[in-house]
């Protein structure tokens, strides 16, 4: 029976990535991208916690920056929501490439 | 009285003629017309007059070795540094500015009193407004100007009162200003005047240069010292005309009194300063000012070098014939007398030049008295003929006028020498005689030793003093250093070998400076041309001539102008004057100043320069001259008068046929041998074309330069403006702008304002950096190998 090793994890996280990259890449639209940027954070959660555990004598500091990596996240998704609903409020959507204004 | 009573007394008299001044220039129009007047006779000459009288009876009282000293102690203060030479300050007090002095305030006094009386009948109205006055302020500040001159000791501050009597003069014969040729003269005055002032002023800086002072008694001590040791000045190789440097300091300084006592070539203004009042005219153009120029000779003789001294005699010569000789066809009355003037001006000078220092200035003090007498009875006679100055349309005037008449005769008769030549009739020890009787004998006798005996003499007094051994003693014309050589031998001879001489030198000058140098420059006197002193002779001739014609002209005969002989008179304020100078020319012919200034001779010049008829300054060849010619100067008035009564005895009839006769010379002399036309020519004109040329030069020269730089300039700025700046500087202005405006849309290309597009960028940078860290990093085998390891187990 295959056993769930460390590369798994990875590639499971290397994978999260990706999409996450892409999904910025690609959206116009800013909640779309905000949900990127989770996919982004979420992939290196999934690696440290993966390289918690499989580290010997490991004293759970991975999953501990996992956590406040998560605190952060939501810190950040506030901030985010709060940009996105001014620039709404501004601009009467949410599409990021109408908010150019600061392009010189 | 003590040692500065002299000098505070005489000083306040100075200053009393500047506070009258002041009050008639502030107060005069309120004082009004009488008032003003007597301001300035009381305060402006009167005090003077007090004072000058108490210093002259103080000074009559003192011993000579008492004069001595209070000359020698004189006050002296410094004023300023020039340098590191002091100019001083102060009194120059010996018997001739006593003398002078008092002339000047006695003679003034009676002018002043003159004019009130002769400013009464004037319109004085010029715009409205009375100029009476001014009149009286500048008379007053004439007096203190003159006042001031006859008192300095320094060469500056006689400078300085010269050019404020000039100044005086100036404003005084342009009185009546609103008459065109009264302000025309009164400018003729000064411009000449700045002609001799020019000269005077070399002159003053030669002093300063060479004797290293401005002080006439130390000028005068360093002069003698470098004579006879042929320093200093002398030691300069400097010539100009032949003149050495010392002849040309002597010369410049002779120039001043050449403008100032109107001398030959200079002589044009005096006869138009007649334009003045007659009062300036007695007071300033004959008595005072005019006769400064001698003043400033007496004072700078000690100056003089043989050479400066035959220029001046030659000039003195040259005036005291030529204006006589004008004198002779003068029909107005000042004019006539001013011309006399002139001649006698002449005499004085040429008296000066030969040597007759003493006769100078007793002819300088008697003319001063009879000339202004003789200006003042002019006046009176203009006066009382309502302003007719015409001596043709005059006549018989005796009658109407007896005091003026009979003063102007005591003038005549003094200015012609009139006296009794005989042997033996004697008053007091002296000749019967007035003024000129005895100065123009004296000065014809010296005249005459310098013209045609002066080799003996010179060969005589060499004798006398024993010591003539190698020197030679007519005095050559060539050898003016080898001459400075013997007589600094001759002078070291005076010294180590005769002191009984140089002890008398000492006693005759008051001075320790030595008789010795002194002789060393009366050696070196060369003969006059005999012509001088026939001249001189023949102009004695001809003044008794011209007086005694002017005078009959006006008072004898029949009268030829009715209305002129209706309205004639005479006014007792006028008359009283003229009174007090006919006393004082017979006085001052006789005593008080002919021995006051024998006395400053001893002090104020080099006394062995000085030749006289009497006393240890004579010799016995000009005894002997002043014997014999005697008979024929003491008889030249009669003869001068019998030709002038015997011509117009009977009306101008004669005088008009005799002019037919000698209608060339009469011509001549009638315009004034031309002087004023060829001055026009030559300095007017002359002035008007160096005017011209220099507008030719400016306008075509200097204008062409200033355009051509102009133009050049205009040039210059438009390259400069158009090319450089708008192209240079503005271009590089321009381009490091333009380049970081290029620069910077390059840089701002990749900031698109797009999230994607950066987060692509930094995903893309990311791989590539992961990718060379994994394949090129140095980490990159272990590191792998770590992960590796831990994950194997």
């Amino acid at each position: 029976m295959l056993s769930i090793g460390l590369t798994h994890y990875l590639v499971v996280a290397a994978v999260l990535l990706c999409t996450g990259l892409f999904t910025i890449m690609t959206k116009r639209n800013a909640i779309g991208i905000l949900i990127g940027v989770e996919l982004l954070l979420n992939a290196a959660n999934v690696n440290l916690v993966a390289f918690d555990r499989f580290r010997e004598g490991g004293l759970f500091d991975g999953q501990i920056m996992a956590l406040f990596i998560i605190v952060l996240a939501a810190a950040e998704a506030a901030i985010a929501v709060g940009i996105c609903i001014n620039v709404y409020k501004n601009l009467a959507t949410v599409d990021v490439d109408s908010a150019r204004q600061l392009q010189g | 009285m003590g040692q500065y009573t002299y000098e505070i007394l005489l000083a306040c008299g100075v200053l009393s003629p500047l506070v009258s001044f002041w009050l008639l220039v502030f107060a005069g129009p309120k004082l009004g017309k009488p008032a003003a007047g007597w301001v300035a006779v009381v305060l402006g000459m009167g005090v003077p007059l007090v004072l000058a009288t108490i210093v002259l009876i103080g000074w009559l009282g003192e011993t000579e070795g008492g004069r001595a000293a209070l000359t020698a102690g004189a006050y002296r203060g410094t004023w300023a540094y020039i340098g590191t030479i002091p100019v001083t300050v102060g009194v120059k007090l010996d018997s001739l500015t006593v003398a002078m002095f008092f002339m000047v305030t006695l003679i003034a006094f009676l002018i002043f009193v003159f004019s009130i009386g002769y400013m009464k009948g004037h319109s004085d109205e010029v715009a409205g407004k009375s100029k009476y006055h001014r009149f009286f302020a500048y008379l007053s500040l004439f007096g203190f100007s003159m006042l001031g001159l006859v008192l300095s000791s320094s060469l500056l501050f006689l400078f300085i009162f010269w050019e404020l009597v000039g100044l005086c003069s100036y404003l005084l014969i342009g009185y009546y200003f609103d008459k065109g040729f009264a302000s025309a003269a009164a400018m003729k005055a000064f411009i000449t005047n700045r002609v001799g002032d020019f000269g005077f002023l070399i002159g003053l800086m030669l002093v300063f240069m060479h004797l290293g002072t401005l002080d006439l008694d130390e000028a005068a001590t360093v002069f003698a010292q470098q004579y006879a040791a042929g320093t200093g000045i002398f030691a300069s190789h400097f010539t100009l005309f032949g003149w050495s440097l010392a002849t040309i300091m002597g010369v410049g300084l002779f120039c001043g009194a050449m403008g100032k006592s109107a001398q030959f070539p200079l002589h044009v203004w005096l006869p138009d300063a007649m334009a003045g009042p007659t009062p300036v005219s007695a007071l300033i153009h004959a008595a005072t000012m005019v006769a400064a120029g001698v003043y400033l000779v007496a004072r700078v003789y000690r100056l003089m070098t043989p050479e400066a001294l035959a220029f001046v005699a030659l000039i003195g010569c040259l005036t005291l014939t030529l204006m006589a000789l004008i004198a002779i066809v003068q029909v107005d009355i000042k004019k006539c007398l001013a011309y006399s003037t002139l001649s006698q001006l002449g005499y004085m000078i040429f008296a000066m030049g030969c040597g007759a220092w003493i006769a100078a200035l007793f002819h300088l003090i008697t003319h001063a008295f009879f000339k202004a007498m003789l200006f003042l009875c002019s006046g009176q006679v203009i006066e009382g003929c309502h302003h007719e100055q015409d001596m043709r349309k005059m006549g018989g005037l005796m009658k109407k006028m007896p005091v003026t008449g009979i003063t102007f005769l005591v003038g005549v008769l003094a200015i012609a020498g009139t006296g009794i030549p005989i042997p033996g009739a004697e008053i007091a020890g002296r000749k019967i005689g007035l003024g000129g009787f005895f100065s123009k004998d004296e000065i014809l006798a010296v005249a005459y030793v310098r013209a045609f005996e002066w080799d003996d003499i010179s060969k005589h007094e060499e004798h006398g003093e024993a010591h003539g051994a190698g020197h030679t003693a007519a005095p050559e014309p060539e050898g003016s250093r080898a001459m400075l050589v013997a007589d600094r031998t001759q002078a070291e001879h005076h010294d180590e070998h005769q002191p009984a001489a140089a002890a008398h030198g000492a006693q005759s000058t008051h001075d320790s400076h030595g008789g010795a140098d002194r002789a060393a420059i009366f050696k070196d006197m060369k003969k006059l041309p005999s012509w001088m002193f026939y001249l001189a002779i023949f102009t004695a001739y001809v003044t008794p001539f011209y007086m005694m014609r002017c005078w009959w002209m006006t008072f004898m005969g029949k009268p030829r102008d009715q209305h002129v002989y209706d309205h004639a008179h005479e006014t007792p304020l006028m008359y009283v004057p003229l009174v007090v100078l006919a006393i004082g020319t017979f006085v001052s012919s006789y005593f008080l100043f002919r021995p006051l200034i024998e006395d400053a001779s001893h002090s104020a010049t080099s006394a062995a320069m000085v030749l006289a008829t009497d006393g240890e300054l004579g010799t016995e060849a000009i005894h002997a001259a002043h014997g014999w010619l005697r008979w024929y100067v003491g008889g030249a008035f009669l003869v001068g008068f019998i030709v002038a009564i015997a011509i117009y005895r009977n009306g101008l009839g004669l005088a008009e046929q005799l002019k037919k006769v000698f209608l060339p010379i009469h011509t001549i002399l009638w315009n004034k041998y031309y002087f004023d036309e060829v001055y026009d020519v030559v300095w007017v004109k002359g002035c008007v074309l160096v005017a011209h040329i220099a507008r030719f030069f400016d306008t075509y020269f200097i204008d062409l330069l200033v355009n051509l730089s102009a133009a050049v300039t205009e040039r210059i700025a438009a390259f400069s403006g158009l090319v450089i700046d708008n192209h240079g500087i503005d271009g590089i202005v321009n381009g490091i702008a333009k380049t970081s405006i290029d620069i910077g849309g390059v840089a701002r290309a990749p900031q698109t304002g797009r999230i994607r597009n950066y987060v692509l960028f930094a995903t893309a940078v990311a791989t590539v950096v992961v990718v060379c860290v994994l394949a090129f990093g140095m980490d990159s085998g272990s590191g792998a190998a770590t992960v590796a390891s831990s994950v194997a187990p």
